[in-house]
């Protein structure tokens, strides 16, 4: 909108991807020390001021390591999923009003692009299906296919919810959907089984507890990340991060205001929100086992998808 | 892979087995179709080494065939070495025996209670279950001065004896384990997940468990009602009043409850011990020689039964000593648990016999055809292995 | 459980920080294993019964001649306590130093060492 340099310096440096991706591993320090205290445990420690620089020691570790490709996979699949998956993680959320500039507008907005954002998601997980097929890993094509048919499971729900919050809103566009917030109710008040729903369809969007299905460390060793290693590693690990900043922060946008608070649209305000939003979804990662697939899916089949529509219903007459 | 199904090795290196053992599912889908077991990956050498030591020194071996089951191995073994020399051993010492034997089997059951939900992948009620294990790896190590491996019994006796401080010290622990047991137990009943992930997981129909012998509580989650400190009491056990958990249920659920009954059992018993122990001395001194003989020795150890054999020759050494471990014996029934299951469920049913693979793994050939037992030379059977592998190729 | 759960959240971690907090170890616990020398009669006992073969009798010069002493290779020691057990003179005990990683195997030998006057227990 402004100035090519001013462009610049927004989509790279912030709040572009260096802000984006130094703001996702503060993220993961959140939700290793709640799930670590959740457990009686302190969680990373010693790196860092209470451990806050163990997500960035993590990272630097793995791009140190030998970036190993087996003779036997597919090459090219192989080599672009890690890179597409972080890509298309990072590109959502420069639709999400951060506020990083006082107005209350995200680096890209335009009539749609809510529903880009959760097109984005989903092919992500395809990218994630393609990686552990190519990787010709036994392991790898159970861990795939799992991932694949959970999105059947948690992609309606979250779509469904998304048409009562537009339908509420009258709005396609994200930015201005967290403005209406501000001048009404927030939608968390207003449409409490939405966010539940939501919440719930994230939980497997992000593929944590009680959905870490695919990648289920005691059954199947990684999933589809088990043929992955070094670099490709590194940016698998990043590219998890940054989804569990972009549906914090989605969640925040459509149910909690975003940016503004007060009247006034301010980055500490939608960061302490996504805090917030990371926390609990930690808790719930500490609190339950973990579902198989056949039970996750029926889970969502039998209660998600009816919540959702019942909130679709009542959002159509209350206005 | 020449069949029309996928085959997924399970082990030896797997992060759902804490041992190694190996597993080669052929699945369609999500379906298992079938399952091969391998052994042998954890054989030491043990009953061979035995031969070489005298009866004391094979005390602190046998304890070191398995960490989690220890007591239990050593109570085996000294009560045959104690048989064969026909001493009575002073009560006191049998009663404190009994002690450690279930405070061992309370620890054991914790830690596979803590595997059992990391399976399921509830880590939090791992780490608590662990949390509360401690308190009595603390009480073991009040009492015998080492928490894994204790080197408690001798033959002839205990080592050490208790005092007021402990046994007041162990009341307060077993009071505040009960009513962590009890919560636990509650989580278990009522958690809709949990219930999800062991109810009708790993059926063993009783007449199956009968038929393959199965042992210890995976036995008795099937119906069966057996337990050697009741059918053929050991230590102090004829003494001592307690209930054998039974449940009919026949899947995971009711092999995870009956354990967790046998905590609560275990503190019970631990509490009646503490107030019938007779005083006196906890040892007395044996002849090292040990006359000719043949003994078999069984104690319900935490995964069943567990059976010493030992035969001497009149000298300070064994001249054989044979161990069969309880998961040995449910090694059969697991794989019959596991056909027709789904992959998901793996590692739920493998945990589910509290597999101990350390304790199991002592390979002997047997030829059912020709009827004869025998061992061969690694070269034999590296040489048989090679033209085995080499004509299973040719079929494909 | 969410009522535990939120309730550990602000509970303190039971997690101790070793290396820099450091238990209370009981005492009965069997660390290194230390020889009273002057009590030693040299029967052997000990190096007879250890399960591990990590005691070892070996001559030594003192001011009454030749005597034999153990020789204990703590590499190879289980911590069982045998040997204490079955001392007669009750010459051997524990510490209760159990932090024996070394780079150099030597350090981890307990053997007696000759001196003018009679015989002194030594560990290097």
């Amino acid at each position: 909108m402004l100035s090519p340099l001013m462009t610049l310096i927004e989509v790279f440096i912030y709040p572009g991807v260096l802000f984006i991706v130094f703001i996702s591993l503060i993220l993961e320090w959140i939700d290793r020390k709640v799930y670590a205290r959740a457990q009686n445990r302190i969680g990373p420690y010693y790196v860092g001021p209470h451990g806050i620089l163990q997500p960035f020691a993590d990272l630097l570790k793995l791009l140190a390591k030998e970036d190993i490709t087996p003779d036997h996979v597919e090459k090219l699949e192989y080599v672009l999923s890690p890179i597409l998956i972080l890509y298309l993680s990072l590109v959502g959320i420069f639709m999400i009003p951060t506020g990083a500039w006082g107005d209350g507008y995200s680096i890209i907005y335009f009539e749609g692009d809510y529903l880009l954002v959760l097109t984005l998601a989903t092919l992500t997980t395809v990218f994630i299906f393609l990686s552990g097929w190519s990787s010709l890993n036994r392991f790898g094509a159970v861990g795939s296919l799992r991932a694949l048919l959970l999105i059947a499971g948690y992609e309606i729900p979250l779509f469904i919810c998304a048409a009562a919050v537009i339908l509420d809103a009258q709005t396609l566009c994200l930015s201005k959907i967290s403005m209406i917030q501000e001048e009404r109710l927030w939608f968390l008040i207003k449409q409490p089984i939405g966010f539940l729903a939501s919440l719930i369809s994230i939980q497997a969007e992000l593929e944590r507890i009680p959905f870490d299905i695919p990648e289920a460390e005691t059954e199947i060793v990684a999933g589809w990340l088990t043929e992955f290693t070094g670099r490709k590693l590194a940016l698998m690990r990043l590219a998890g991060d940054v989804k569990l900043l972009l549906f914090s922060s989605l969640v925040v946008t459509l149910y909690l205001g975003g940016p503004w608070f007060m009247g006034q649209a301010n980055i500490v305000i939608f960061l302490v929100k996504i805090i917030i939003v990371a926390i609990l979804i930690s808790i719930i990662r500490a609190l339950f086992a973990r579902f198989r697939i056949d039970q996750a899916l029926s889970i969502f089949w039998r209660y998600i998808i009816p919540l959702s529509l019942i909130q679709v219903i009542i959002s159509l007459f209350v206005r | 892979m020449c069949s029309e199904y996928i085959e997924i090795p399970v082990g030896p290196q797997h992060p759902a087995l804490k041992e190694p053992i190996r597993f080669v599912f052929k699945i369609d889908g999500e379906l298992v179709v079938d399952v091969k077991p391998r052994l042998g990956y954890a054989h030491r050498g043990i009953e061979k080494l035995a031969e070489s030591k005298n009866y004391i020194q094979n005390i602190y071996l046998f304890e070191r065939v398995c960490g989690i089951c220890s007591a239990a191995h050593t109570t085996c073994y000294v009560e045959a070495v104690e048989k064969l020399l026909g001493i009575e051993v002073p009560p006191r010492a049998l009663f404190l025996r009994s002690i450690i034997h279930e405070l061992n089997r309370i620890h054991s059951h914790l830690l596979w209670l803590g595997i059992l939900a990391h399976e399921m992948g509830f880590d939090t009620l791992f780490m608590y279950t662990w949390r509360d294990r401690e308190l009595v790896l603390d009480l073991i190590e009040l009492m015998t001065g080492n928490r894994v491996l204790y080197a408690y019994n001798l033959i002839g006796g205990v080592r050490y004896d208790i005092n007021f401080q402990i046994e007041n010290q162990m009341r307060k622990v077993l009071d505040y384990l009960r009513e962590r047991t009890k919560y636990y137990k509650r989580i278990i009943e009522e958690d809709k997940l949990i219930r999800a992930r062991t109810v009708d997981i790993g059926v063993l129909k009783k007449s199956d468990a009968i038929l393959l012998g199965a042992v210890g509580p995976t036995a008795r989650g099937s119906g069966v009602d057996m337990d050697i400190r009741r059918d053929d009491p050991y230590a102090a056990y004829n003494e001592l009043s307690f209930n054998v958990v039974v449940y009919k249920e026949e899947d995971a659920y009711a092999k995870t409850m009956v354990r967790v009954d046998e905590i609560l059992e275990s503190i019970n018993i631990i509490e009646d011990a503490l107030s019938k122990m007779p005083n006196g001395a906890v040892y007395v001194k044996t002849p090292l020689k040990v006359p000719e003989g043949e003994v078999v020795s069984r104690v319900e150890a935490p995964r069943g039964e567990l059976l010493y054999y030992i035969k001497s020759n009149g000298t300070e050494r064994p001249e054989r000593v044979k161990v069969r471990t309880p998961t040995l014996a449910n090694i059969p029934a697991v794989c019959k648990m596991l056909s027709q299951a789904y992959i998901a469920d793996i590692p739920v049913i493998v945990a589910s016999i509290d597999p101990c693979i350390a304790c199991m793994d002592r390979i002997t050939f047997v030829d059912v055809r020709k009827g004869k037992v025998y061992t061969i030379s690694s070269r034999e059977l590296r040489e048989y292995a090679i033209k085995w592998y080499k004509e299973r190729r040719r079929e494909c | 459980m969410v009522k535990e759960l939120l309730r550990t959240l602000i509970k303190k971690p039971v997690t101790r920080k070793y290396p820099y907090e450091r238990r209370e170890i009981p005492e009965r616990f069997r660390g290194k294993i230390v020889i009273d020398y002057d009590k030693c009669i040299g029967c052997g006992l000990c190096a007879r019964f250890c399960p591990a073969i990590a005691i070892k009798m070996v001559f030594i010069e003192t001011s009454k001649g030749k005597r034999r002493k153990p020789l204990v290779q703590v590499y190879r020691c289980i911590f069982c306590g045998q040997c204490a057990l079955v001392c007669p003179r009750k010459a051997i005990s524990y510490s209760k130093e159990f932090e024996l990683a070394t780079y150099n195997k030597e350090e981890l030998i307990v053997e007696p060492r000759p001196l003018k006057g009679g015989d002194e227990s030594g560990s290097h």
